[in-house]
């Protein structure tokens, strides 16, 4: 319902009245108004009737209106049924709405309710948010218990082990013994003692620790501070026992005009732990000092206090105090200063000294050097050996190792090394090779390779066996630079097969070719060899496959040897030069197993000798 | 659960702590007694279908040298005044004691217990006195500890005095 359409009081009993008057002229002969106005007991009478017939319920109108007007009326009939017309509405089930409605004005509520007096809702709340927190501590101390013991578990730290041989020793589990060291301190229990009796009022515990009756150390913890009090009396006469240390614990007690309190703590708590103990206890006095005066035994009144008390059971961490945080990094850094120290000079000659074996290493691998000893002396390395004079220079050495030469006194008395990169380097010395011959040597064996004039080549065979450190000489891979053109005919002619058919003695057909060039080669070598003023001999020789019988192959043989003697004969080449021989098939030129291999075995080459006139020195 | 702080009060040697050992359930070595004077023990009691914890204070027994400490019946709710019916001294010392608890102003339920009844026809206190004492008030159990004899009755009837019934 809309606001433009509630029903305002005032109208209501205006129609209520309208309607009343109505009613009266229809039931009712009309009346002489002028009558009515002479006539007043007309009137009255008039009036009396009115009043007979509608009355009481024009009272009964006035009445509504009345209630209807006056607020304190109106709250009285709300307050009546505003308990009941929540619980309807709920019924119905319509609670969103409801808590909508209500949810803004319980919040403004309770915020002011927390401005003018934080305590009201703090004391309700109180029994709630005791049991809350501390569960949600113990679930805390748990997690974290676990926690420390994993991330102990495989710690092998030096405090480590020491914790775990406590452990073994005392048979109590390892994360217990990592937390009682790793803890700054720990409330462990805390009573609140009756003082005139001794007796337990309330008795708190932290999680997984094992207490002993509270009753009987409350009497004992009383007895005890009795028996300080009544031993040690001093003349002011106020001598109160508050502070015990047994090992690790420590029972730090305040005492109450009604009551004592008393906190188990394990390690060293700071001092503002006492005045949070003094806090809790004038809280207590505060609120039970007349259960405190009538006190008959029964600490069931005194069941809220342990809320209070629950709050001093507090836990810190050594790595949660500034001071053992800032001490351990303190003796980090001097630890790392004194190992600096040790390391920085115990490391620089670890380093020198590899260094040098690193340099001696060179040493001995370079060729012509030989390290028959070394000492050091005083920071000086001395070195004692052979070089031989073509070798590195060890100063160079020494410099590319890093090393300065000054610390190094290398005694290296000079030899004949036969190292083959040394031998190489005094061939080369001995010889001056010309550009196009390069030596090789290994083992002892010296190689010239390349193009080279007749004197070289001479001067090689004559003087490189005297060479310390050569034990042969291969010139073989050394050509004449005069010999060029006999030796490119000589190839020529050497490659060249001439081919017969099987068992005969005549060259197969299709070679005339072959035969012409052969013919040509053998001319221009032997006009080559007169020009040198050498020596020519060709090796005219035949060849056989390995089909039929060894006596005749080697006749066969023979015979196609001569046959190309007497071909070329002909050509008018003197036979002088030339020398046929018959093999047979002792140097087969191919493979036996294929026929175009036997094809070749059945054929002549040629084999070119020839011997230079001696050099004319 | 009701707690009640009780003591034992008695010369030396009179078998207080026997009488305790017979009937609690403690913590402490007796050692205690000779160093601070006193001991707490506890027993729980069911006394009237109700549940009281005594947390019982065993004073070490007053001689001529070393007097009770006041300060430790301090509290209590009742007292057992222990005597050795062997020794008549006991008795003596024991109501000069009872005398300094009434003299702080102490008025709580206590009865005397006269011990070792398994000794009873080596006793030096006859019937007449213990009778001249009950019309003065007292209220007597004969008990031995060595026998066990009357010891849970006489924590019993002095819970139950102490609850008033």
């Amino acid at each position: 319902m809309s606001a433009g359409q509630k029903l305002q009081p005032s109208n209501m009993a205006e129609q209520a009245q309208r309607r009343a008057s109505q009613e009266n002229a229809t039931q009712n002969p009309p009346v002489d108004n002028s009558a009515r106005d002479g006539n007043s007991s007309d009137s009255h009478a008039y009036e009396e009737l009115r009043h007979l017939i509608v009355g009481p319920e024009q009272e009964g109108l006035k009445e509504i209106q009345e209630r209807l007007d006056d607020t304190g009326r109106r709250i009285d009939d709300v307050s009546s049924v505003v308990a009941e017309a929540i619980q309807k509405r709920r019924e119905q089930g319509d609670n969103q709405a409801l808590s909508e409605a209500l949810a803004p004005t319980i919040q403004d509520t309770l915020r002011e309710s927390v401005r003018r007096d934080p305590h009201v809702l703090a004391d309700a709340l109180f029994p709630v948010m005791g049991p809350a927190i501390r569960k949600s501590i113990t679930e805390t101390l748990r997690s974290m218990l676990e926690s420390f013991n994993t991330a102990l578990e495989h710690s092998l730290s030096w405090q480590g082990l020491k914790w775990r041989l406590e452990a073994f020793r005392t048979g109590r589990p390892f994360s217990e013994v990592a937390m009682m060291h790793s803890l700054l301190f720990s409330v462990e229990q805390v009573f609140l003692i009756h003082r005139e009796t001794g007796l337990v009022l309330s008795h708190v515990v932290a999680p997984r620790v094992a207490t002993q009756d509270p009753s009987l150390v409350s009497g004992m913890l009383s007895a005890i501070q009795q028996f300080v009090k009544d031993s040690f009396e001093s003349q002011r006469g106020d001598n109160t026992l508050d502070f015990l240390e047994v090992g690790e614990l420590e029972v730090w007690i305040e005492q109450g005009p009604g009551a004592v309190l008393a906190a188990v703590i394990r390690g060293h708590a700071p001092e503002t732990y006492r005045v949070a103990m003094k806090e809790a206890l004038e809280n207590i006095q505060r609120h039970y000092s007349s259960a405190l005066a009538h006190f008959e035994g029964d600490a069931a009144p005194f069941r809220p206090v342990e809320d209070d008390l629950t709050h001093l059971l507090e836990t810190q961490f050594k790595n949660d105090s500034e001071k053992d945080r800032r001490r351990p990094r303190a003796a980090l850094i001097a630890g790392a200063v004194i190992l600096a120290l040790i390391a920085i000079p115990v490391g620089y000659s670890v380093y020198l000294l590899w260094e040098w074996s690193r340099f001696l290493k060179v040493l001995r691998q370079e060729p012509g050097i030989v390290v028959m000893s070394y000492a050091r002396d005083g920071g000086r390395y001395h070195v004692q050996g052979f070089r031989d004079p073509l070798a590195a220079n060890p100063e160079n050495l020494l410099s590319s190792a890093g090393i300065d030469p000054k610390t190094a006194n290398l005694e290296l008395k000079p030899f004949y090394s036969f190292d083959d990169p040394i031998v190489l380097r005094r061939a080369n010395a001995f010889l001056h090779p010309p550009s196009g011959v390069t030596l090789s040597e290994k083992d002892g064996q010296l190689r010239a390779e390349g193009i080279a004039t007749p004197a070289f080549i001479s001067r090689f065979e004559e003087r490189a066996p005297w060479i310390p450190g050569v034990t042969a000489v291969d010139d073989s891979h050394l050509q004449n630079s005069e010999q060029l053109e006999l030796n490119r005919l000589r190839s020529s002619l050497e490659s060249t097969v001439l081919l017969f058919p099987i068992g005969r003695a005549e060259l197969e057909p299709g070679q005339e070719n072959n035969i012409a060039v052969t013919q040509n080669n053998i001319r221009a070598l032997l006009v080559e060899a007169g020009r040198l003023n050498g020596k020519l001999a060709i090796d005219v020789i035949g060849h056989t496959d390995i089909t039929g019988v060894e006596g005749t192959n080697l006749v066969l043989s023979k015979q196609r040897a001569d046959v190309i003697i007497n071909l070329l004969a002909r050509s008018g080449i003197k036979p002088v030069n030339l020398r046929g021989r018959g093999v047979g098939t002792s140097e087969p030129l191919h493979d036996e197993s294929t026929e175009e291999g036997r094809r070749f075995n059945r054929s002549v080459t040629f084999k070119v000798a020839f011997s230079p006139a001696p050099p004319v020195n | 659960m009701l707690e009640k702080k009780i003591c034992m009060l008695g010369t030396l040697a009179v078998g207080k702590t026997s009488l305790v050992r017979r009937f609690i359930e403690g913590i402490y070595s007796e050692d205690y007694q000779t160093s601070i004077g006193v001991k707490v023990d506890k027993k729980s009691v069911r006394e009237a279908g109700q549940e009281v914890k005594l947390v019982l204070w065993d004073i070490f027994g007053e001689d001529r040298f070393q007097k009770v400490q006041a300060s430790y019946w301090r509290g209590m709710f009742g007292y057992l005044l222990v005597v050795d019916g062997t020794r008549r001294n006991t008795l003596d010392e024991a109501l000069a004691l009872n005398q300094r608890v009434t003299d702080t102003g102490l008025k709580v339920p206590a009865i005397l217990l006269v011990n070792k009844a398994d000794l009873a026809d080596q006793w030096e206190i006859g019937d007449d006195r213990l009778a001249q004492l009950t019309q003065s008030g007292w209220e007597i159990m004969r008990t031995s500890a060595k026998t066990g004899e009357n010891v849970d009755a006489a924590f019993s009837r002095l819970t139950s005095k102490m609850l008033g019934k």
